[in-house]
């Protein structure tokens, strides 16, 4: 796969969440997404032991990984990683919904909705959001989240940062 | 977004874009309301953005502010009037017309009033909400005293506050380096509101921030010390707070001397009250007791942020008392940083309630004062304990109430003691439930009256502190045309209170309150996103002024009689209750009732709030039941292998009261003796197939499981109920 020219992220600092949610509902009501499906979800993760036990928050959507293991994974060849900006997406017409891109990614991404064909965020491209960033970054109160452009090296960085959180659970 | 934003996105998909007030944390809106825009395409409400304008929420907006077009459109939303034809619980009705339902209430209402006078009427109050004042106002009309406040929620604190220092006392967050949150969740109340940023700023800004409760919640997350405090023991660590700082001197001595009330009594009496005593019954580590107590006295600018997580035990007077006392004696307030005090607003809209209408012969007329009536009227007025009014219709004294309103609330599942409130509900002579969805209590409801969401229609105007807007409607009524505050205009107009209730017209009621604020609805309506006040420059040790404040009393005299902070309380002494603050255990306690522990070895407490959903309703709103599906049980991991349970096992919990069938989910963050459960369970989801759960016993309604002894479950003077017992939990077999 030739490598992207630019990367996109929606990135996360967990020390501005408060577990709202905002950001989870915002995107299943603007993207009208089916019952059950997630694009962006909310975690509770939990380190140590009592009394000394923390938790810690990670709201949790696509990364568009640099090397995204669906893609590599996908039977059907429907899963591909666009040069020009990074995104991940998914051929809906290729896709037919065997799963096998779920069991690849470690971050629980991709969702299947009625029709059985893979979804999963797609940095809102495409919706008519006129200059506001996508819903899930414009509802948050404490500014968790931002939309940025980022190198190939952070990109990769933030992966393995969220891989660390997930660990922790 | 900003509204130039919201327009665009609007046009470029063919919506439109309506500028409004949020109105999910209640029908008609809560007290306080976030500004959103609401999309619309084809008539449809679709979705919900923030509104940048607005100074409550800043352009956020939570989890159920997006989820508001799916509770507009519930299946559970109630249509028509209706009139019950079946038996008291059985859910059987006609539809009727509003107008035949307003004249049957009014009648019925009239005739009692005949029959056993106007107090014979309550009304139970719902969380304070933007048609509070209507209820006050009717029944005021009415002759009735009878308004039904919770006892469940925040004015345990304004009352412990005001006498003992003339008023509450703001955390001043944003200039704090130390923050005690006490049973306080400053995240879920609001999540996008100014208390949740606040506490977000003071983290990133390097405060400390010192998390006082049971369980770890997001906030515990950002927290630098955690005190896991056994459930209703705060007041144990208040007073051991109290005996180590004024025990190692770190007080201060010159606002003690000219604005404090009684301080060698107090010093002498908070001598018993050791670390380690506290130890015991709150189960804090009395080193931890000793250092969360030195850190608060001697950073200069600490604030607590007091919860409701104290107001629900027996003792919670006397904890509110005693933090009161801790930000007198250290020093700590009205000064920047500390806990200040705020002086009203220079604007506010005309107040509705009638106080003038007050008088001792309809004070002594309340079937179950929440506060003694020597303290009544306090700052809703004349008001019973919400409970009481219900137990009232069981026990028949001091006379049974004969009918009730529950306008926005569910009374078996607001408050304790669900089996005697199904039992008074069953035997109450007159029902009226109002609502916007289903209740909890609707098959026992003589009359049922739907009633529109804020999104349906063009009131109220919402004025909270810094913003007035307009309510703009978003679409047509899907349900009912009237709105709650028109139910109260048309049944006052039908009892022939018309003078009092604008004769029906809530564009009168609008314009009356808003003159004050020099506007008519128009033009508020023209300001799209609202009116921003700014506030002025803050001023401090206001103590002449605040110390000296008049009560609400029909006297007027003040809190404080002598003008200071009552360390010693002669007010309450007077009449008949404990000077000093004490300690007082909950119904059942590990430390109190050890003979239960065999039986029953686990504290069982609730959480008031939650991240989805508005107490007990919007359970029936597909995005939030998403989020939290089941009624879980947290238990830490320990409790539950001693059980055998494992994660989503579904679980008996039993206490002396009654029983619940909950899920267990294996919980690391809260204490290995105490188990915890969100309240206000019962509602199911059609959209996602999840089904209603009983309310009693089998069910997941944590009231069910408390204590109601008249002798052990009330604090004497705010008739705070308590929600912590004993209970037992197992593996649910079914049999």
């Amino acid at each position: 796969m030739p490598a992207s020219e630019k990367e996109y992220l929606i990135s996360f600092e967990p020390e501005k969440c408060t577990q709202c949610h905002g950001c989870e509902i915002a995107c299943k009501a603007w993207r009208e997404l089916d019952y059950g499906v997630q694009f962006r979800r909310v975690l509770n993760l939990w380190q140590g032991d009592y009394p000394l036990v923390k938790n810690v928050s990670l709201s949790l959507a696509c990364l568009h990984c640099v090397e995204p293991a669906c893609a590599a994974e996908c039977p059907e060849g429907a899963i591909s990683k666009h040069i020009e900006d990074g995104l991940v997406v998914v051929d809906e017409t290729l896709c037919n919904g065997c799963g096998i891109c779920a069991e690849a990614c470690s971050y629980g991404v991709p969702q299947f909705g009625k029709n059985g064909i893979m979804q999963k965020c797609d940095l809102c491209r495409g919706q008519q959001l006129a200059q506001a960033a996508p819903p899930c970054v414009d509802t948050c109160p404490g500014e968790a989240l931002s939309y940025i452009e980022v190198g190939r090296p952070a990109k990769k960085v933030h992966e393995e940062r969220i891989t660390r959180l997930l660990r922790s659970e | 977004m900003d509204y130039k934003t919201a327009l665009q996105i609007a046009r470029a998909n063919g919506e439109e874009c309506i500028p409004t007030v949020c109105g999910m944390c209640g029908p008609g809106g809560p007290g306080g309301g976030c500004g959103i825009y609401a999309f619309v395409k084809d008539g449809r409400f679709t979705k919900v953005a923030g509104m940048d304008e607005s100074p409550v929420n800043k352009g956020a907006i939570c989890a159920k502010g997006h989820a508001a077009p799916q509770w507009v459109y519930s299946p559970d939303r109630l249509t028509h009037p209706l009139k019950r034809i079946g038996k008291k619980g059985e859910g059987k009705f006609e539809k009727i017309g509003w107008d035949a339902a307003i004249d049957h209430i009014a009648g019925v209402l009239t005739r009692q009033k005949q029959t056993y006078g106007a107090e014979s009427l309550a009304i139970l109050s719902p969380a304070k909400r933007s048609y509070s004042e209507y209820l006050h106002r009717f029944l005021t009309a009415h002759g009735s005293p009878n308004y039904g406040h919770s006892g469940i929620c925040y004015m345990q604190r304004e009352f412990a506050f005001c006498y003992t220092l003339g008023d509450f006392p703001r955390p001043d967050c944003d200039q704090s380096d130390l923050i005690i949150y006490w049973g306080r969740q400053p995240v879920y109340s609001g999540p996008v509101a100014r208390p949740a940023r606040a506490f977000l700023a003071a983290r990133q800004r390097g405060a400390k921030i010192i998390a006082i409760k049971p369980s770890v919640e997001p906030d515990v997350g950002l927290a630098d010390i955690w005190v896991p405090v056994r459930p209703g023991t705060d007041a144990a660590l208040a007073l051991a707070m109290l005996h180590v700082v004024i025990g190692e001197d770190l007080i201060d001595n010159a606002f003690v001397e000219k604005w404090c009330y009684g301080f060698k009594r107090l010093q002498a009496h908070v001598r018993q009250y050791d670390p380690g005593w506290a130890e015991n019954i709150s189960g804090v580590p009395a080193a931890q007791i000793e250092e969360v107590a030195r850190l608060y006295a001697t950073t200069p600018r600490a604030a607590i942020d007091l919860g409701n997580g104290v107001e629900h035990t027996p003792s919670a007077s006397d904890t509110i008392r005693a933090v009161a006392i801790l930000m007198a004696v250290t020093g700590h307030l009205d000064r920047p940083g500390g806990n200040i005090f705020t002086l009203p607003p220079k604007v506010a809209p005309k107040d509705i309630l009638l106080t003038e209408r007050y008088t001792q012969e309809l004070v002594n007329k309340l079937v179950g004062p929440e506060f003694p009536l020597a303290f009544q009227p306090f700052l809703e007025g004349p008001t019973s304990a919400y409970y009481r009014i219900l137990e009232s219709v069981l026990t028949e004294k001091p006379y049974p109430v004969r009918a009730v309103i529950a306008p926005g609330t569910q009374a078996s599942v607001s408050t304790r003691g669900t089996k005697n409130v199904l039992a008074a509900l069953r035997k109450l002579d007159f029902f009226v439930v109002v609502d916007v969805a289903r209740t909890a209590d609707m098959p026992y409801a003589d009359i049922v009256m739907p009633v529109a969401t804020s999104y349906e229609v063009d009131h109220p105007f919402q004025m909270v502190p810094g913003w007035l807007m307009a309510t703009n409607p978003v679409v047509e009524p899907v349900g009912s045309p009237k709105s709650i505050f028109e139910f109260f205009l048309d049944l006052g107009n039908a009892m022939g209170y018309g003078d009092d209730f604008w004769n029906g017209d809530i564009e009168a009621a609008m314009a009356e309150q808003l003159e004050p604020l020099g506007m008519d609805m128009s033009e508020l309506r023209a300001k799209k996103s609202g009116v921003t006040y700014q506030p002025g420059p803050p001023v401090y040790e206001k103590y002449e002024k605040v110390f000296s404040r008049r009560s609400e009393r029909l006297d007027h005299r003040p809190y404080l009689p002598q003008g200071k902070v009552a360390l010693y309380n002669t007010t309450f002494e007077r009449a008949g209750f404990t000077p000093l603050p004490i300690w007082r255990e909950p119904p059942e306690s590990l430390s109190a009732t050890a003979e239960l522990s065999e039986k029953f070895p686990l504290i069982l407490s609730d959480y008031h709030t939650s991240k989805n959903y508005s107490a007990s309703w919007q359970r029936n709103v597909p995005h939030l039941r998403e989020i939290q599906p089941d009624p879980v049980l947290h238990i830490h991991p320990e409790a539950a292998s001693a059980r055998q349970i494992q994660g989503n096992d579904w679980v008996k919990v039993t206490s002396p009261h009654g029983w619940l069938k909950v899920k267990a989910e294996i919980y690391p963050g809260i204490r290995p003796d105490t188990i915890m459960i969100l309240h206000g369970w019962w509602q199911g989801c059609r959209e996602l197939g999840a089904r209603d759960y009983p309310l009693a016993d089998g069910g997941a309604n944590v009231n069910t499981m408390y204590s109601v002894d008249p002798q052990k479950a009330y604090d004497p003077l705010v008739t705070a109920m308590a929600s912590q017992t004993l209970v037992q939990v197992e593996k649910f077999e079914e049999s």
